[in-house]
């Protein structure tokens, strides 16, 4: 759910802002006014429960507005040198339906992908950003065969039933193939998974919480082979957060019991949470538990400032569920995994160590955190 | 350093003349004003067109090009995933007709809001959240429009914006505005911004683009790149569209800053006559401040500082004035460039530092320069012989053969000196020292001619016509001077009216060879001859079907990359009337036509000129095929383009290039056919098309008019000239007047009455406006040589025939009779206003 706000902020943000390239001074004396608001009536709403449809439903959903493609992961070399990556793919329909299908570059879609990678021993994290129209194979996404894209980057299904993912950038990029060990999990109601009280303020929202993982990483020139273990989410919506959402905090954990925990909460700007945040608990067979607001409890325990930004994000976290219960310590591998991309974000690899009942526990996650630059508010 | 009190005398001088020291600031004035104001419209045209290309080429360090049918997106794809490219955009650009946007030619620009930013920063960089942005990629026709543009001419957010591109009318909606800083605005207010897809959609494009900007990368290898484009297209760095521009401009920029330099020429006789009448005025005050101990070098400086103080008044005069004027020559100059080059739109016309700067030091130099023969003459004086009033003339007298010695020099060192160097400075440099040259030998034919004139005058006037005669004579250091003044400008007059007369005969001769079918369809760009508006291409044939259509010849116009960079290129399908319509220069390959059937080229005259190509040359064309050597068997006369074209027949082509549209289309009646009908007929089958229909007398009348338009600015040009000669001859006959009031008032003593002395001072006047236009035919006709044989072929390699209309003849005489004749009424008038015994007195 979380990124379902990432995205839906940032594309709401019509993606626009879009700098690629910070080094090209923007010269503001150029003001647009295009006089009046988007029209997003027409776009579907995610009100009821709807049956998982595969592979049909990996591909776009151009009748909602908003849809995501969302890949982490933890990796380690041969040596034990530790990685964790992110290649997200974002579409947004700027009218409801289809592209039209013609041969220029006309479309109602546009596309952005989020490419990162963190290198723990050389406490570096990089990322990149590319934005793709969807026309003439600029950037799409489509199910049979499965494929998203921006450019070159790109994840596609593979012979063995998996994913590959090939996203290069100057400096560093990423080579894997991730193979799902654990069947698709539907958050929320059955797929469906509310952000606020009010009806129709949800997305579909499907993960696969598992992937083993091989191939290689590059950096600095040079290559890596790398195994480990992704998570999937795909999502798509169409929605506005409320005026009080500030922005929210998003977890994905990943634990050596063989279990897995996706919890978010969106922060209000009056400190509080929103009651609908929540979150699933997958079991080692892949059975799930639907998890309240009010289950888990979260505690900030640091917090890390950015210099770049000035932004302040919390920085470690104590996580306590009641039932079952479990106590997980979460620590960033690396203090800077900021995002400052169209939109400043942090989205960074955490590691995960605590107790199960009273057996020790470890594992690695991700963790995203939204709104703490610039209030995420107002850009819906 | 000179003392005070004379300094003093100087100024109170200047004071106690008004008239005197007004007419000295004219002429610095209008002379810096001319200059000023075609500086400052050449000066504004070439900023609006740098940034009117940032505006369009932005950041760009490089761009992919495609031939008339532009590039892939396919292309595009490939190119973004390229590890040399930093950033990729993709662009269509269009020249457009709008109705909306006062009748003139706009560009269209398509391009992707979302890859713009590291390009250009129309769309505002972050502004781009504004709500309502996904509207640019969803609407069927949205646009955006620079908030200016719009206000100007009424359009409001949300309505409507009328287009035409190529042979279609369109109708946009404004979705946005774009509030621009000043600096900014003049270049956006002729661009019409539009989503790339809804561009390539509504333009009918299909896959196509017009170029891929690219940011290839600081350690990118360029011409690696290039080798992995397939063939056809081409990357070129993003400076070149502007470089082609610029220098195609280059030419019609000098002439217009030589002709302006001749105003300011004129304007110098006008201020040595105004100095040197006050230099002969105080000949008894110089004496006397000799007399008391003033150097000859404080004399000398007394005068010079007098100028300096006049000219600099004058400058500022002149910049104010010029700047004024400069308003209303940036229209002419602009509507020249866009008849003859490129869509510009010149919004504000700045005074800028290097305009001022080059008008002051024109000015001043100018003022200082023609007022230092008379300061060197006061200096030179004795103080006895100061004091004798006729000194002065009789020095003049023994000085006009040496003057007119050196003139005859300075004629005929620039004569030789058109045999010497081919250059286009050169050449005007020489035509500077002919008129200069001349003009100096003006003074002693004035002197000699009007010594002549004395005795038939005498038959035909009486005494009064020996008087007038012997007093032209007399005066010569006044009336040599201003004789000499109108003779430039009426020469210069003469000059370029028998060449502007001379070329327009021609392009009415080819143009009479050219325009021969009976109807002609074409799609009204209105951007001027480097728009290539493309034609349905289907429809010829359904032309050719028309009952009473005997015969079709179409012509597509495109411009490609070549071995010598952009060029207008011209496929051309010519019906039974075959190779007939082209004539060629000699030197041409025999039977060209045939030759360009089998796969070889022709080029213009002015193509052949810029780029040193002859037949048997040859010229590389970058086709859609890759680049292509062709032969060149021969060179055309055409007027139409001051670039120059390139022709190839339609069939070899379409061989090279996969553009199959129609530029414009030649309808050829069947005998008997009533043409009327036949216009209706091929208007229904035009039907949706914005498609205009002509007979050849309209298009003719229409490229006529056209041609008349672009020398709008040279006839502006010669008419200034003209008023400052004007000026120049009223200032010599108000000194001549003012200095003999002594001798007027003696002859009106004598019982001369007032008419008769109107009488006398019209018939002075008459004998020199006569001179002065006689003298003027040998040296304008001279001129109007150098113009059409020198200038032309070197700046732009026509060949024109040389036609000595005598009627220009006869106007200039009467111009120069006119003008002197109108400058002697308002001397005349006071010279019976004043009272006989006060001007004896005066004495």
């Amino acid at each position: 759910m979380k990124r379902t706000l990432v995205a839906a902020a940032m594309l709401a943000l019509t993606l626009a802002a879009v700098r690629p390239r910070p080094a090209a001074p923007v010269d503001d004396s150029a003001r647009l006014d295009l006089g009046g608001p988007d029209d997003v009536s027409g776009f579907a709403r995610a009100t009821e429960p709807r049956p998982l449809r595969l592979p049909e439903d990996h591909g776009p959903h151009f009748e909602y507005q908003t849809e995501w493609w969302y890949y982490t992961g933890n990796l380690a070399a041969g040596d034990g040198r530790a990685f964790a990556y992110q290649f997200t793919v974002f579409r947004r329909g700027l009218s409801p339906g289809d592209p039209p299908a013609e041969p220029g570059l006309r479309t109602n879609q546009v596309y952005f992908a989020h490419l990162a990678l963190t290198d723990e021993q050389g406490q570096r994290h990089v990322f990149a950003e590319r934005w793709g129209r969807g026309a003439a194979d600029l950037a799409g996404a489509a199910a049979e065969p499965y494929r998203v894209h921006v450019d070159h980057w790109q994840a596609h299904g593979n012979a063995g039933g998996g994913v590959r993912i090939d996203a290069r950038h100057e400096g560093f990029g990423l080579a894997l193939e991730l193979e799902p060990r654990k069947p698709p999990v539907l958050h929320g109601d059955r797929g469906l998974s509310p952000k606020s009280d009010e009806p129709g303020n949800a997305s579909y929202y499907v993960s696969l919480t598992r992937l083993a993982t091989r191939g290689r990483v590059v950096l600095g020139g040079h290559e890596f082979e790398v195994t480990g273990e992704s998570w999937f989410d795909h999502e798509w919506s169409t929605s506005a957060l409320g005026p009080e959402a500030e922005g929210w905090d998003w977890f994905s954990l990943q634990l050596d019991d063989g279990r897995e925990l996706m919890f978010f909460r969106i922060r209000r700007r009056d400190g509080g949470f929103e009651p609908a945040s929540g979150g699933t608990l997958v079991e080692r067979d892949g059975t799930t538990r639907r998890l309240g607001a009010d289950e888990l409890r979260i505690e900030v325990g640091d917090h890390w400032t950015s210099p770049r930004t000035g932004a302040r994000y919390p920085a470690a976290w104590e996580l306590h569920l009641q039932s079952p219960a479990l106590r997980l310590r979460l620590e960033p591998i690396v203090a800077d995994q900021e995002m400052r991309t169209s939109i400043v974000y942090w989205e960074g690899a955490v590691r995960v160590s605590g107790t199960a009942g009273e057996s020790p526990v470890q594992g690695r996650g991700f963790v995203e955190l939204s709104g703490y630059h610039a209030p995420m508010q107002g850009l819906f | 350093m000179l003392p005070r009190t004379l300094l003093a005398t100087g100024l109170r001088d200047l004071l106690r003349r008004p008239l005197h020291t007004a007419l000295l600031v004219l002429g610095v004035a209008l002379g810096v004003a001319v200059v000023v104001a075609i500086d400052l419209a050449g000066d504004s045209a070439r900023r609006a067109f740098v940034r009117s290309t940032d505006a369009v080429i932005g950041r760009a360090t490089h761009a992919v090009h495609g031939g008339p049918s532009g590039v892939p997106v396919a292309v595009y794809r490939d190119l973004r995933r390229r590890p040399e490219v930093s950033a990729a955009a993709p662009v269509v650009e269009a020249t457009a007709f709008s109705e909306s946007l006062g009748r003139t030619s706009v560009r269209v620009l398509g391009i992707d809001p979302i890859a713009e930013s590291p390009f250009r920063d129309h769309l505002g960089g972050g502004s781009l959240r504004a709500p309502g942005f996904s509207r640019l990629f969803t609407e069927p026709a949205g646009c955006v429009i620079s908030a200016a543009a719009a206000r100007r001419h009424g359009l409001a957010l949300g309505g409507p914006l009328r287009l035409r591109v190529d042979d279609r009318a369109l109708e946009l909606r404004v979705l946005g505005l774009i509030e621009a800083s000043p600096d900014r605005a003049a270049a956006l207010e002729a661009l019409v911004l539009l989503d790339v897809g809804v561009a390539q959609s509504l333009l009918g494009l299909g896959d196509r683009l017009t170029r891929v900007d690219l940011i290839l990368a600081s350690d990118a290898d360029p011409s690696g790149l290039a080798a992995t484009l397939p063939p056809g297209l081409r990357l070129a760095p993003a400076s070149e569209q502007a470089q082609t521009a610029v220098q195609l401009t280059e030419a019609f920029h000098l002439n217009l800053g030589a002709l302006s330099l001749l105003a300011l020429v004129v304007g110098m006789f006008l201020i040595y006559n105004t100095i040197t009448f006050s230099v002969v005025q105080r000949r008894t005050v110089f004496g006397t401040l000799r007399l008391l101990g003033a150097t000859p070098g404080q004399v000398f400086g007394l005068i010079l500082a007098e100028a300096a103080l006049a000219s600099a008044v004058g400058t500022l005069a002149g910049e104010v004035l010029g700047y004024a004027l400069g308003q209303g020559a940036v229209r002419l100059v602009t509507r020249t460039i866009n008849d003859l080059y490129f869509v510009l739109a010149v919004g504000d016309v700045p005074m800028t530092a290097a305009v001022a700067l080059r008008g002051a030091l024109l000015g001043m130099g100018a003022g200082l320069l023609a007022a230092l023969p008379p300061a060197l003459e006061a200096s030179r004086v004795e103080p006895v012989a100061a004091l004798r009033p006729s000194t002065y003339e009789g020095r003049a007298r023994v000085l006009l053969p040496r003057i007119a010695t050196v003139g005859l020099a300075l004629a005929l060192c620039g004569a030789a000196g058109l045999g010497v160097s081919d250059g286009v400075t050169a050449a005007f440099a020489s035509l500077f020292a002919i008129v200069l040259g001349t003009a100096l030998a003006v003074p002693l034919l004035t002197a000699t001619l009007s010594g002549w004139a004395a005795a038939p005058l005498g038959r035909v006037a009486g005494s009064l016509g020996r008087i007038a005669a012997r007093t032209v004579e007399r005066s010569v250091s006044r009336t040599g001077v201003a004789v000499a003044a109108l003779m430039t400008a009426v020469s210069v007059t003469v000059g370029v009216s028998l060449m502007i007369a001379s070329f327009r005969a021609t392009v009415v001769n080819w143009l009479e060879l050219t325009i021969r079918a009976d109807l002609y369809v074409g799609a009204p760009s209105g951007g001027g001859v480097r728009a290539t508006p493309a034609i349905d291409p289907a429809l010829p044939a359904r032309l050719r079907a028309l009952p009473g259509v005997a015969d079709l010849e179409t012509i597509r116009r495109v411009r490609v990359a070549s071995g010598v960079g952009e060029i207008a290129l011209g496929a051309s399908e010519l019906g039974a009337t075959g190779g007939g319509l082209y004539r060629f220069a000699p030197g041409s390959e025999p039977d060209p036509w045939a030759r360009v059937q089998a796969g070889s080229i022709i080029v213009s005259e002015p193509f052949a000129h810029r780029h040193r190509l002859a037949a048997g040359a040859r010229l590389e064309i970058h086709t859609d095929r890759g680049p292509v050597v062709f032969p060149v068997a021969g060179v055309f006369y055409d007027y139409s383009t001051e670039e120059g074209q390139v022709l190839m027949a339609r069939a070899v082509y379409e061989r090279h290039f996969d553009d199959r549209a129609v530029s414009s289309i030649a309808v050829h009646a069947a005998s008997g056919t009533d043409l009327a009908g036949l216009a209706a007929r091929v208007r229904e089958a035009a039907a949706g098309r914005a498609l205009f229909v002509t007979d050849n007398r309209s298009l003719k009348r229409e490229a006529l008019r056209i041609f008349d338009r672009t020398f709008a600015v040279t006839d502006a040009l010669r008419l200034l000239a003209v008023a400052v000669a004007f000026v120049g001859v009223w200032s010599a006959l108000m000194a001549l007047h003012a200095e003999r009031t002594r001798e007027l008032a003696t002859l009106q003593a004598l019982g001369l009455t007032p008419g008769l002395l109107r009488k006398l001072g019209l018939l002075e006047s008459g004998l020199m406006g006569a001179l002065a236009g006689l003298l003027s035919l040998p040296l304008g006709a001279l001129l109007a040589w150098i113009l059409v044989d020198v200038i032309n072929v070197r700046s732009f390699g026509w060949t024109m025939e040389l036609h000595y209309e005598p009627w220009l003849f006869v106007q200039a005489l009467a111009l120069s009779l006119a003008a002197s004749l109108l400058a002697t009424v308002y001397p005349l008038w006071r010279l019976g206003r004043r009272e006989i015994a006060a001007a004896l007195r005066h004495e």
